[in-house]
């Protein structure tokens, strides 16, 4: 998952210093930069932001504009260039059939419209196939990461925001290293740790739980859990649930759940980003009114109703914020997956990132790799947009009134 | 704002997109840039490895080259050949030396990315005309066939005795397969380990009589009752617990497994020999033919050549250094050195002569059947082995269908 | 969701108010308000505690035993990594996968370690410098200078944040090859240097800035690119060590870009080097003693400037640069 702290760093909106700063000692942020809203500062007012203190007229400001502009040409030249440039180019190849062999801007690939899209979602054959099961992957990776990074990420922080408890800043400091490592690293790690007779599977041993083959185990866990009940024969999936196709893919298919393979990913994730998280949650509660608190401890409250009637709901924005970055991130997933998975076993760790990845640069279909992008690009568009627009809304952004 | 944003945006971009366009350098023309013809040329190989005793011997003999006509020859090793081939081909710079795999060679050649120099070498006809068939376009051939193999079934041989067996049990027939397999499972021993792949699991399906394509690849015979007996077969191995892919015992693939005696059997090529030697010198084995199916012998046969690419700049040399490379005392070395068989007719006789514990390999070349090579077939064979390897549990019929339909969106794209 | 996250919200809660008087008096340099170190609400019983302190032990565990089996493990043999994968004391002490790394064994082939660790040094310092360089400037400019367009600019910036980098592999790809800048320094390198959250962070902070500093350069008659340099950027420091800090992590850590944005060995980084020596190749094999050895010192760099971090930022933050 993309929740390494540079990319949660690239997320908009609030609390942009406070949260990927690899420091939890929020004490140290400029009080003013850690809690602006990104959607309306001075952008929202258009050209003309109005300048609180009378200016100096005439030549200078004209001098001053100038000074602006060049101030800001690397960032325009470079985003412009890398950024910008890059996506109307693959917008125009995703509705090429170019296999990368000559100029895609010269007319030398076959213009086909809206083929590669077409391909994605209306016409029956593999690449659907294949875009179906990375969305059902992907889908199920999200469904079971978000959640309990956000639960664990909670209670980490409630955990080391005791003021009793010793070593909280060692503690601090373990939970929040994962996440700083790079991605590739830690993967290797987990490839090691969970082999077939690896580390995990010796623990697991110890209490006489015989591990799965997890690298090379494509069976969905929910199949699995229905197969124990009896419900369904997942060796054998027959009836309705089989018969029923969605975009290629049986209901079965559908809903049997992440492979045991996609798990240790989910498990890496939730390692990895909970110590983010973790950091966000953690400068929200310090920012609760200690009055707050106190006021309730002389009403009489026990620690239960604490958590639940004063903790709880001042930590709700900051809630939705991690739940969205959440969801946004782990539609990214590759880094991971490239080094776990490459979509197996079976194709259960193939993630739609990872297909568009391997359609352009393994099958030489450049054109159907762009159009897969840009069907993330949208998925994840939309969500950012979702999230700008509640906090936006809310008026009050997450945390850290003083 | 958004809006206002977007069309700024738009409009920056438009006029850097026209710039860029207008002067995009690197795309394009298939023809070579300008040829360097110098005598200190800088030449970079890109090989896919079957392991150290492969790197070495390819590394020794651009050694030789290098000293012989003083340029400068970088072997790289691909981690993925194919990936990084694709990427270079549309990053313009590829290597100006490399393997290409018969099943890629279509879409390479197709594509114009390879420089057809068969007509520069002069001994060409000296190479086996089956191969050289098999890496020929439009009439024309393109590169010059590196090596052969075929697969064979590797046998344990302490392993094999262990479990009380003797030399006339090697399996002939799917039935004593079956039954030594079992009798070679247990105490962290697994009877036959192989890749999930339909390069090794296919032998079972041309055992049984049948295969993917027609003859001609033309057609798909993907879903016909001869491949789902064949895959049938291999399902009731893999359920009985006397056969399991490599991934399964932590191993990267069959040879591996085998050296590492997880595996009593394994079905591979003639680089097993090369990295049993170098690897795990130590494992006793022996090469038999692969047993029998209901319709008789079946092998799969691969090759690679050593491609040239389109857009090198150093040509000449490069060809001159696959020459030096191809060569019959090089090709003998190279067979010593990790098994593999001549791709020159003569050569591979006195491979056989040399190496008669490789003759069950040799032999295979026989009826051996090569890889589909259609164009753009890539994605639909991995998509096959994406299938198989949840074999064990799927109906084969269902693989095979799928097999089918995909195969025949290929065959009607490639088309 | 919210009842699981409550439940373990509960039980870390549980755990964790477990403690004494004297932990509380850790400093947290003018941040704790009320009265310092006194918990709201009163300890738990002693057996509690205990059970409490166990489990936060476990859980701390949890994120530290797979960093400690990396290390131990570098320091094995094959068989010995594969047969005791948890075994915390090598059975064979060797230091033979770092003497591979550092090319002081044979047999180092496709580990070229050292070029990685250069080129991924290279690339990061490079970027960084000029992240934090070109942000600053950018950042002052949004935050200070009046210009037409500035609005637009941030929008765009604000726009461009939400880019994710992923769907952008094969568009990088794309217009690196039209430049012909596909597998060269340059390709790797320009892409990233300029990162549109550094440049957010850097406009933040400016905005909190007090202007009376500046006008009263500019009363001074300092002209702008003087206050810049000699007035803005000194006051701007923890602002420029947290955008270091992570242009560096960031840049250090990369791997989708140089992925799509480099081919050849030679350009090849800890990360994509260290990506395709573990992801795949049939020689392989399974070492990993030598791969998590390589792993480790991927991870050594940030994990230093981690450490270090912490405390130099608290500094930085308390030396005053900043009044509310």
């Amino acid at each position: 998952m993309a929740s390494r702290t540079p990319r949660t760093a690239r997320r908009p909106g609030p609390a942009p210093g406070g949260a990927p700063l690899p420091a939890p000692h929020r004490g140290g942020e400029p009080p003013a930069a850690g809690p602006p809203g990104a959607p309306d500062p001075p952008g929202g007012s258009g050209t003309g932001p109005a300048p609180r203190v009378p200016r100096p007229r005439g030549a200078g400001r004209r001098r001053e504009g100038a000074w602006g502009w060049l101030f800001s040409a690397p960032m325009v030249i470079l985003l412009g260039l890398f950024l910008v440039l890059p996506i109307l180019m693959a917008l125009w190849v995703s509705l090429l059939d170019w296999n990368g062999a000559s100029n895609p801007f010269t007319g030398q690939a076959r213009f086909v419209g809206l083929d590669n899209y077409r391909s994605l979602f209306t016409e029956d054959g593999l690449d659907r196939t294949l875009f179906a099961t990375s969305l059902r992957n992907n889908f199920y990776y999200v469904v079971l990461t978000v959640p309990l990074q956000t639960g664990l990420a909670l209670g980490l922080a409630l955990l080391v925001n005791q003021r009793l408890l010793r070593a909280r800043g060692a503690l601090r400091t373990v939970f929040f290293f994962p996440s700083v490592t790079s991605s590739i690293a830690v993967a290797t790690i987990f490839l090691f740790l969970f082999q077939g007779s690896g580390a995990v599977n010796a623990l697991l041993s110890w209490i006489g739980v015989k591990g799965p083959n997890w690298f090379a185990d494509p069976r969905g866990v929910f199949s699995l859990l229905l197969g124990a009940l009896g419900v369904v024969d997942p060796e054998q999936p027959s009836g309705p649930l089989a018969e029923h196709t969605v975009m290629g893919l049986s209901w079965f298919e559908w809903l049997s759940g992440p492979s045991v393979a996609m798990c240790t990913i989910i498990m890496l994730a939730v390692w990895t980003t909970s110590g983010t998280f973790m950091l966000i949650f953690l400068a929200a509660l310090q920012d609760i009114p200690r009055e707050l608190e106190e006021s309730a401890a002389i009403e009489g409250v026990n620690r239960r109703q604490m958590l639940r009637y004063v903790i709880l709901p001042a930590l709700r924005p900051v809630l939705f914020l991690v739940l969205t970055l959440g969801l946004i991130a782990t539609w990214q997933v590759f880094d991971q997956i490239y080094v776990m998975g490459q979509g197996a076993p079976g194709n259960t760790t193939l993630t739609p990132a990872f297909l568009s990845y391997m359609s352009a640069f393994d099958d030489a279909d450049f054109g159907q790799g762009a159009a897969i992008a840009f069907v993330l690009l949208v998925i994840i568009l939309v969500m950012t947009a979702v999230q700008r627009w509640v906090l936006r809304e809310r008026g009050d952004r997450p945390g850290r009134k003083r | 704002m958004a809006t206002r944003t977007a069309a700024a945006g738009a409009l920056m971009t438009c006029a850097a997109l026209l710039a860029a366009t207008g002067c995009s350098s690197s795309f394009g023309d298939s023809a070579g840039g300008e040829q360097d013809t110098g005598d200190k040329q800088r030449l970079t190989v890109l090989i896919a490895t079957s392991g150290d005793a492969e790197t070495s011997s390819v590394k020794k003999a651009v050694a030789a080259y290098e000293k012989k006509s003083g340029h400068t020859v970088t072997v790289e090793i691909a981690k993925d050949i194919n990936q990084q081939l694709a990427q270079s081909f549309a990053g313009g710079n590829p290597p100006d030396v490399f393997y290409v795999d018969s099943s890629q060679f279509a879409n390479y050649a197709g594509a114009g990315s390879l420089y057809p120099y068969g007509d520069k070498i002069k001994d060409a006809d000296a190479f086996s005309e089956q191969l050289r068939t098999s890496f020929t376009h439009d009439g024309e051939l393109v590169c010059l066939p590196k090596d052969a193999s075929t697969l064979a079934l590797a046998v344990n041989t302490r392993l094999w005795k262990k479990a009380g067996l003797t030399e006339k049990d090697y399996p002939t027939t799917w039935k004593e397969l079956e039954t030594v397999a079992g009798k070679l499972t247990g105490d962290g021993v697994t009877g036959l380990v192989t890749s999930d792949e339909y390069q090794r699991l296919g032998v079972f399906m041309k055992q049984a009589g049948g295969w993917i394509t027609d003859e001609g690849q033309t057609r798909m015979t993907a879903d016909t009752p001869e491949n789902a007996e064949g895959l049938g077969f291999v399902r009731s191995l893999l359920r009985s617990g006397s056969m399991k892919y490599a991934k399964q015992t932590d191993t990267s693939w069959g040879g591996e497994a085998f050296g590492k005696e997880k595996a009593a059997m394994t079905i591979e090529g003639n680089w097993l020999a090369g990295a049993m030697k170098h690897d795990y010198p130590d494992v006793g084995y022996e090469v038999v033919p692969l047993p029998e199916g209901p319709a008789g012998k079946g092998s799969l046969a691969f090759s690679n050549c050593w491609g040239v690419a389109a857009k090198s700049s150093h040509q000449a040399a490069a060809v001159d250094l696959v020459e030096h490379l191809t060569s019959a005392e090089q090709q003998l070395t190279f067979a010593d050195a990790f098994g593999v068989m001549p791709s020159r007719t003569a050569a591979l006789e006195d491979y056989a002569e040399a190496a008669p514990e490789a003759r069950a390999w040799a032999e295979a070349t026989a009826y051996a059947q090569g890889p589909v090579t259609v164009a753009g077939f890539e994605k639909v064979a991995t998509q096959f082995n994406t299938d198989l390897q949840s074999l064990r549990t799927t109906d084969p019929e269902k693989i095979l269908a799928a097999l089918q339909r995909n195969g025949e969106q290929a065959l009607k794209k490639g088309n | 969701m919210t009842t699981e996250s409550l439940r373990t919200a509960e039980t870390a809660e549980a755990a964790g108010t477990a403690g004494t008087a004297t932990a509380g008096r850790e400093t947290r340099p003018g941040r704790e308000r009320g009265s310092p170190g006194r918990p709201v609400l009163p300890r738990f019983p002693l057996p509690l505690r205990a059970a409490g302190y166990t489990a936060i032990a476990a859980l701390g565990l949890l994120y530290l035993l797979p960093f400690v089996l990396q290390l131990v493990t570098g320091f094995k043999t094959d068989p010995d990594a594969a047969a005791n994968p948890l075994g915390m004391l090598p059975v064979t002490p060797t230091t033979a996968a770092y003497q591979r790394l550092f090319g002081l064994s044979e047999a180092a082939d496709g580990v070229p370690f050292l070029r990685w660790m250069g080129n991924s040094a290279f690339v990061a310092v490079v970027v960084t410098a000029g992240r934090v360089l070109f942000a600053s400037m950018a950042g002052y400019a949004l935050a200070r200078l009046r210009f037409p367009g500035r609005g637009l600019l941030f929008g765009f910036l604000i726009a461009v944040m939400a880019v994710p980098p992923v769907a952008l592999l094969i568009p990088k790809f794309l217009v690196l090859n039209t430049f012909g800048l596909f597998d060269s320094y340059a390709g790797m390198i320009l892409p990233l240097l300029v990162d549109a959250a550094s440049v957010f962070i850097m406009r933040q902070f400016f905005v909190s800035l007090p202007r009376e500093v500046e006008e009263a350069a500019k009363v001074d008659g300092a002209g702008v690119l003087r206050t810049y340099w000699s007035v803005v950027l000194p006051m701007a420091r923890p602002a420029l060590i947290t955008v270091t800090i992570l242009s560096f992590q960031g840049s250090w850590n990369e791997f989708t870009h140089f992925l799509v944005a480099t081919q050849s060995a030679q350009y090849e980084t800890l990360t994509t080097g260290l990506a395709r020596f573990v992801s795949g190749g049939l020689g392989g094999g399974t070492q990993y003693p030598l791969k998590l050895a390589a792993a480790l010192l991927a991870t050594v760099p940030v994990a230093v400037l981690f450490f270090c971090f912490q405390r130099y930022f608290v500094q930085g933050a308390n030396s005053g640069a900043v009044k509310e």
